[in-house]
Formats: C-alpha cells, sequence, structure tokens
C-alpha cells in the first residue's frame, strides 16, 4: 500500500495554497508540470521514501487532498 | 486494489463534491480539524445537529458535513441551536460561523448564551474580515487597515480578545487556536465537545483573497508562517507584559470549568413543575 | 390530547391566558419570547403551564432570537410557538421568511397594539394586517388568522397549529390588544373533541439521498433533525432535496412559486369566514374584534328595515378573494370595517369593485372598536 495519495481533483493549487508544501519537512512533494481540470495545479509526489507519515500535509490540507497511510495501520498492529 | 483513502471523506455529503473555499483558505482545515475531533472520540455524525450562519466559515459544515445541518440567517445561528438543543438535549450541537457573524450582527446572542452556559459547542472562524461580500471591514479588523468599506483605513478600535469577552460572558469552556495549530484545535474540539456547558473555540483562519492582499500579509503560506510566529501560549504569555504581548496571539485553553448547564436546569426546573420531583420545602415555612 | 394538557370546563377567561390554553391543547412543547405589552400574559400563562406537561417557555434576549428558537426546536420535531406584538414582529421578519423558506411548522401570535413604532402599547388595533403577508422580504404566501373572543382565541391556536403542521409553514394568529385583553366566557372542551394534527415525516430509515424533503405542492414529509435523514436545510434557493442551487436561474422560479403554491393549492380548506348576508343589500366585511360591531350594527340596522348582512374573514391570508366575489356577486353595497386606516380594504376592493360600491369607514384609533353607531350612520347614508 502506498504512504501517500493525492487527489488531484480535490486540490486548489500550490500556487495560491501550497499549504501541503509548506508543512512538509522532508520536501515530498513538488508542483506539478500539469494542471487538474479545475485548472490548479496540484502537488506530485516525489520523494516518497523519504516521506515520515508525520500527517502534517493530510491534516493542513484545506481541501481535503491528501492522505497519509497510518503509522500504526503500516506496522500492522491496526 | 488497496488504494489509500482519505479517513474523513466518510464524513463529507456525497452529493457534495469539493469545498467551496478559494485556495489556500483555512477554514477547510478548520473543517478537517472538526471531522478529526469527531472521528477521535468515536461518535458518528448522526450524533450532531450542525448550525452555521452566513459567510465563509457557515459553508464549513453546509453542505459539507453529511449530518443534520441547519444553515441560518445572519448572526442567528447559536438562537436556532438553543431551540435545536432544548428539542433534542441527547445531541450535540455545533455551531460553526464566522467572526462577523458570531460577533458583529450576532454578537448578543453569543454573550446570552455563554451566560446561559447552555450545552453546545461553538466554533469562531476569525479571518479578521468580511470575506464572502468582498472584504469589508469586521469588529476584528486591525485599526488602520484599508478595506473596501474604509478606504482611509479602519477608524474603530477593534475586538482584539473575542474570547475574553465569551469568558467574562460566563462559558464554562474557552480556548483560542489558529490554523497553525489544527493538531491542538482538535484536541480543544474535542474537549469542547465533551463539556456540559457553553464550549467556545476562536480559531484565527488565514483569509488569503480578501484579508492577505489588503493587509500586504501575503498568500496562504505567509499567513500561516505569521500565525506560527506570533503565537504564544497562554503559559508563556502570563511571564509577558502587555506590551510585549502586543501583535502577539495568545493560544491555549483559557477556561474549562464545571458549573450549572442551562439543560440541566430546565430538565430539573421540569420535572419539579409535573411533580415529578418534590419541591424542596422552604425551611422558613415552618 | 394528552389530559393534562386540556382544562375542560367553563371559564370566565382572559383572551391572552385562552391563547396560552389553546397552545396547550394543541400539543405546544415549545414556547420562547420576549416581553411586550400587550402579549406578556400568553408567555406568562405558558410559563407556567408548559413545564407541568414537560415542555417549557424560554425568555430570550430578544425577538429575534425567539422565532430563531423556535424554528431551531420545530426542526428538532417539537411543535412551537413565539407571542409578541407589533415591534416584536418587526424584529422577526427575516427569521420568519426562513422558516417560510425552509417550511417549518410554528405558530406566530401577534397580539397587535397602537402603532406605528412604539405607539401605545396597551391600545388595541388592527395596525400589522398587511406586515404579516408582505412583512419578509421576497414573494410568499402565508397563513393568518383572526380571532374576536377569547373563546376564538383558543379555538384559532388550535387551527393556527393544525394548519402550521399540516402545510409546514407559520401561521399567524393576528389578534389585538383588545381581543387579547377581552374577558369572557370560554369553553374548552373534551381532550377528544380536540383535533390535533402532526407534521408528516419521512419513513425512518429511508436513504438520506432519497428523502424529498422540500418544495412539494402538497407538502413533503419534514426530514426533523434527529432521525438520520441527514437533512440540509438552508433558505438558500434550493430543490426538492434541500440542496442549494444559486448557479441555475430557474431553480428559483421553481422555489418561490412551489412554497407559494402549497399554500394557495390549499386555500379552500384554510379559508375560514362567516357568512351572513342572504338577501342582503348592503354587506359589512370585517375581521377579527370589529366583527362584533359589525353584527350589532347589521342587526339594528335590519330592525330598522335596512337588509343590511355580514361576511366576517377569520383567514385573511391567504387572501380569500373567491369569498369576497362571490360575496359582492350578491349585493349592491360592501361597507369595509377594519380597526386601521385601510389595510386589507385595497383587496377587498379590487375583488369585490366590479360588482359592487365598495367603500370603508375609517375609525377613530382610539383602542375601542366601531360603535354600532357610526356603523349605522355610514349604512344609512349608503343605503339612501
Amino acid at each position: 500500500m502506498d504512504t501517500l495519495r493525492i487527489y488531484d481533483e480535490l486540490c486548489k493549487g500550490v500556487e495560491e495554497c501550497g499549504i501541503c508544501i509548506y508543512v512538509c519537512k522532508e520536501e515530498v512533494f513538488r508542483p506539478s508540470e500539469t494542471l487538474n481540470q479545475k485548472g490548479y495545479r496540484p502537488p506530485v509526489i516525489v520523494n516518497e521514501d523519504l516521506c515520515t507519515q508525520c500527517e502534517n500535509c493530510m491534516i493542513f490540507c484545506p481541501d481535503l487532498a491528501v492522505v497519509v497511510s497510518e503509522k500504526k495501520r503500516k506496522k500492522g498492529s491496526k | 486494489m488497496n488504494e489509500l483513502v482519505h479517513p474523513y471523506h466518510c464524513f463529507i455529503r456525497p452529493t457534495v463534491t469539493h469545498t467551496t473555499f478559494c485556495p489556500g483558505c483555512g477554514d477547510g482545515t478548520v473543517a478537517q480539524s472538526i471531522l478529526r475531533a469527531i472521528d477521535g472520540l468515536g461518535m458518528d455524525m448522526d450524533d450532531f445537529v450542525f448550525v452555521s450562519g452566513i459567510g465563509c466559515a457557515a459553508w464549513i459544515p453546509s453542505p459539507f458535513f453529511n449530518a443534520d445541518v441547519l444553515h441560518t440567517t445572519h448572526g442567528r445561528p447559536i438562537a436556532f441551536a438553543f431551540g435545536i438543543k432544548m428539542g433534542l438535549p441527547d445531541k450535540k450541537v455545533m455551531v460553526v460561523s464566522g467572526d462577523g457573524d458570531l460577533v458583529a450582527i450576532g454578537g448578543n446572542h453569543l454573550i446570552q448564551n455563554a451566560r446561559r452556559n447552555i450545552e453546545m459547542t461553538v466554533i469562531c472562524v476569525n479571518n479578521g474580515i468580511y470575506g464572502m461580500t468582498g472584504g469589508q471591514a469586521a469588529p476584528t479588523t486591525p485599526m488602520g487597515v484599508k478595506t473596501t468599506t474604509t478606504p482611509y483605513g479602519t477608524f474603530e478600535n477593534f475586538f482584539e480578545d473575542i474570547s475574553g469577552l465569551v469568558i467574562a460572558a460566563g462559558a464554562s469552556f474557552v480556548a483560542r487556536w489558529t490554523t497553525a495549530h489544527p493538531r491542538q484545535l482538535t484536541n480543544s474540539i474535542k474537549k469542547a465537545i465533551q463539556k456540559k456547558g457553553f464550549a467556545f473555540i476562536e480559531v484565527l483562519s488565514q483569509c488569503p483573497v480578501q484579508f492577505g492582499r489588503k493587509m500586504g500579509t501575503g498568500n496562504a503560506v505567509q499567513m500561516l508562517e505569521d500565525y506560527k510566529k506570533r503565537s504564544i501560549s497562554i503559559k508563556e504569555a502570563k511571564k509577558l507584559s502587555p506590551e510585549e504581548l502586543r501583535d502577539r496571539i495568545v493560544v491555549g485553553e483559557f477556561v474549562d470549568l464545571d458549573k450549572p448547564e442551562m439543560v440541566e436546569e430546565v430538565t430539573r426546573m421540569i420535572r419539579r413543575a409535573s411533580g415529578e420531583v418534590q419541591e424542596v420545602v422552604d425551611a422558613g415555612r415552618g | 390530547m394528552d389530559e393534562k394538557r386540556v382544562h375542560t370546563g367553563r371559564y370566565f377567561m382572559m383572551g391572552n391566558v385562552a391563547c396560552a390554553e389553546g397552545a396547550l391543547a394543541a400539543g405546544c412543547e415549545f414556547a420562547a419570547g420576549y416581553p411586550i405589552t400587550p402579549a406578556t400574559e400568553i408567555a406568562n400563562h405558558l410559563a407556567e403551564k408548559l413545564p407541568r406537561v414537560g415542555g417549557a417557555f424560554f425568555q430570550m434576549e430578544d425577538e429575534i432570537s425567539s422565532i430563531a428558537a423556535v424554528i431551531g426546536a420545530s426542526w428538532a420535531g417539537k411543535k412551537a410557538m413565539t407571542v409578541t406584538s407589533g415591534p416584536g414582529i418587526s424584529l422577526m421578519l427575516e427569521n420568519i421568511g426562513f422558516a417560510i423558506g425552509v417550511e417549518t411548522p410554528c405558530v406566530i401570535v401577534n397580539v397587535q397594539r397602537g402603532a406605528p413604532t412604539t405607539g401605545m402599547p396597551t391600545i388595541g388595533i388592527q395596525g400589522d394586517m398587511v406586515q404579516a403577508k408582505h412583512g419578509s422580504h421576497g414573494d410568499y404566501e402565508i397563513i393568518a388568522l383572526c380571532p374576536s373572543s377569547p373563546q376564538e382565541m383558543f379555538d384559532h391556536t388550535v387551527i393556527a397549529f393544525n394548519y402550521a403542521e399540516r402545510y409546514r409553514t407559520p401561521v399567524f394568529l393576528l389578534s389585538d390588544a383588545f381581543v387579547g385583553h377581552m374577558r369572557e366566557e370560554v369553553v374548552i372542551p373534551e381532550a377528544e373533541k380536540i383535533e390535533t394534527v402532526y407534521r408528516n415525516i419521512p419513513e425512518p430509515g429511508t436513504d438520506p439521498l432519497k428523502v424529498k424533503g422540500f418544495l412539494d405542492e402538497d407538502v413533503a414529509p419534514m426530514p426533523i433533525f434527529g432521525k438520520g435523514f441527514k437533512a440540509h436545510v438552508t433558505s438558500s434557493c434550493h430543490d426538492e432535496y434541500g440542496k442549494r442551487n444559486l448557479i441555475d436561474i430557474s431553480a428559483l422560479d421553481k422555489f418561490v412559486r412551489r412554497l407559494s403554491n402549497k399554500i394557495l393549492k390549499h386555500k379552500e380548506e384554510i379559508t375560514l369566514v362567516e357568512r351572513d348576508y342572504e338577501d342582503a343589500e348592503i354587506v359589512l366585511v370585517s375581521y377579527g374584534g370589529v366583527s362584533r360591531a359589525a353584527a350589532a350594527a347589521a342587526s339594528q340596522a335590519r330592525k330598522r328595515g335596512i337588509p343590511v348582512g355580514t361576511l366576517r374573514l377569520i383567514t385573511v391570508w391567504p387572501f380569500p378573494g373567491e369569498e369576497i366575489e362571490k360575496m359582492a356577486r350578491k349585493t349592491k353595497q360592501v361597507i369595509v370595517l377594519e380597526n386601521n386606516l385601510g389595510q386589507v380594504y385595497p383587496y377587498i376592493k379590487a375583488e369585490a369593485a366590479h360588482f359592487a360600491e365598495v367603500s370603508f369607514l375609517p375609525p377613530k384609533l382610539v383602542g375601542e372598536i366601531q360603535d354600532p353607531e357610526d356603523i349605522l350612520k355610514k349604512i344609512e347614508e349608503v343605503s339612501k
């Protein structure tokens, strides 16, 4: 299972928002080359391996457009 | 395929495809903080009735949350919520609205219901401006700021401490956070939901489109950065002088106390009046 | 209805108290208001009696919050009412529009007083007749009943609740200080003789996505809160499912028209009038307390050999234009009597003037209903 998922269609763009990139300490994201259907530029995951699953991107995202897999669940405790 | 699914999408009304907020608006972060609190408490959306007024923040539950939602007139959500709580005392009633709605036009309902200490959670999303109508001055807009209705700068003193107002009015639980503190915000919302009494949470939320541009405080990220820099915990703030606290945002849980709650008091009164329990005999009547 | 709620018997009772007794008998569980003369006795009586049957009266911070709380309680499934006078209605109007827009059953009692503005609080004037119909912004239909005696303060309050619940709408009881403070015999019947209605609600367990809870001209079932209907209730323009629609322009026409038609379609069932104009050449049209003077004047005129009849509107809104036309076709002269400077008169004239001469007798606004002698003079004047 993936660690991260971005719902491209929910995103309102890194130019005006960009909170996910700002709150990620590990530089997991960068702006996408392409726009979504609404004309916004979502982030893309470039360094998934660096993700510490701190969930900042998910918790801060105003559009519920990022999800991070739960640490515990990954360890199989849940 | 074992695809990762957002844990809170199940709380969103199926007919709603996306939030209605501008890019970078903090209101979506508040929305998620509420949903995380509900999920964290193991509660269901059917345990709640959400009430909102008019303004951007009112769109946090309406129509976004998949629950009973009453989207009311400007300034009055707490008054509507009063009737709902009295009619459905076993449900959790949560009001989500903005500073203009709850503190300007609806100020007296906020004060009076904090005084009554009726059980409900009120989340006041404070962005310091009228966003929906295009950036007019609010009672929370700092003095001197140029807005669409104050082109030469606001000339009024402003509400720097809404939480202080609600504390003075008598609420049982009062906290303030910013959208730079979503985890702390969720924790306070959990406590507020469980509080037997009037629980008020003020959340400073960035409005990059109407406030950021006018104040020159920049985009969403710059505003979050600014919240982070200016925030100081209540514990730390107590050590500082008013001078040193100028321009700082004091965050934390200010009040968490137990006092008579109105729904319980009403239930008690009804039991007495209906003869279900005997009235306490006045000692002087002997 | 619950026997504890119905205080069967014969009483010498004040109109306002009879109104509160009617609310109890109708099943009112929640009342909210703000003290105002000349409506206070209703609030006082409800505050005393409602808790004895498990309900309560709440004194709010103002009239705006009073009607808001009533609407909230109604969505929580409670039969709810507020009581006030003209100044209070003026404050409530925005939220009354809200109640109409989201189809909320509730009863609003307006014990009218000397107005405009603060006016003369203890004086009974029928000054808020058109406010009830047109006070809130936009096009809408409303139901309003006009009692003329303490007995009717009881009876009409029960009817008001039943109409509110049946048609999912606010219903006005337009009384005034004259009728509200009048003391007369009131007979409260046995509980089983009082018909009470409760709103239709969707079948429990219905898929929330399939609940059509709004904008049905035959009255949609009300997806009240706390039953898992996940109702989205917004006064913004919406569709049958309650979904807000601010994009499609045709949605507004449907929204406005269906809300209005919901009342107009049932106008015949809603309309209550008292007709006593068989073979009359002159008909006195009135409502509320004034109809007592109209009846007295008509009776005296007949004794003097002038064929005078009466038509009394109990339901003033929706306006019973058909009743007015029917009456006007059978008579020659119509005299409109109201305790104001002519508020419903233009509506009556518009329906009647094609068939009969229509005139208005302006009263002196002195807190009394018209002196039958003055009405007799007017009758003699038009009969010449």
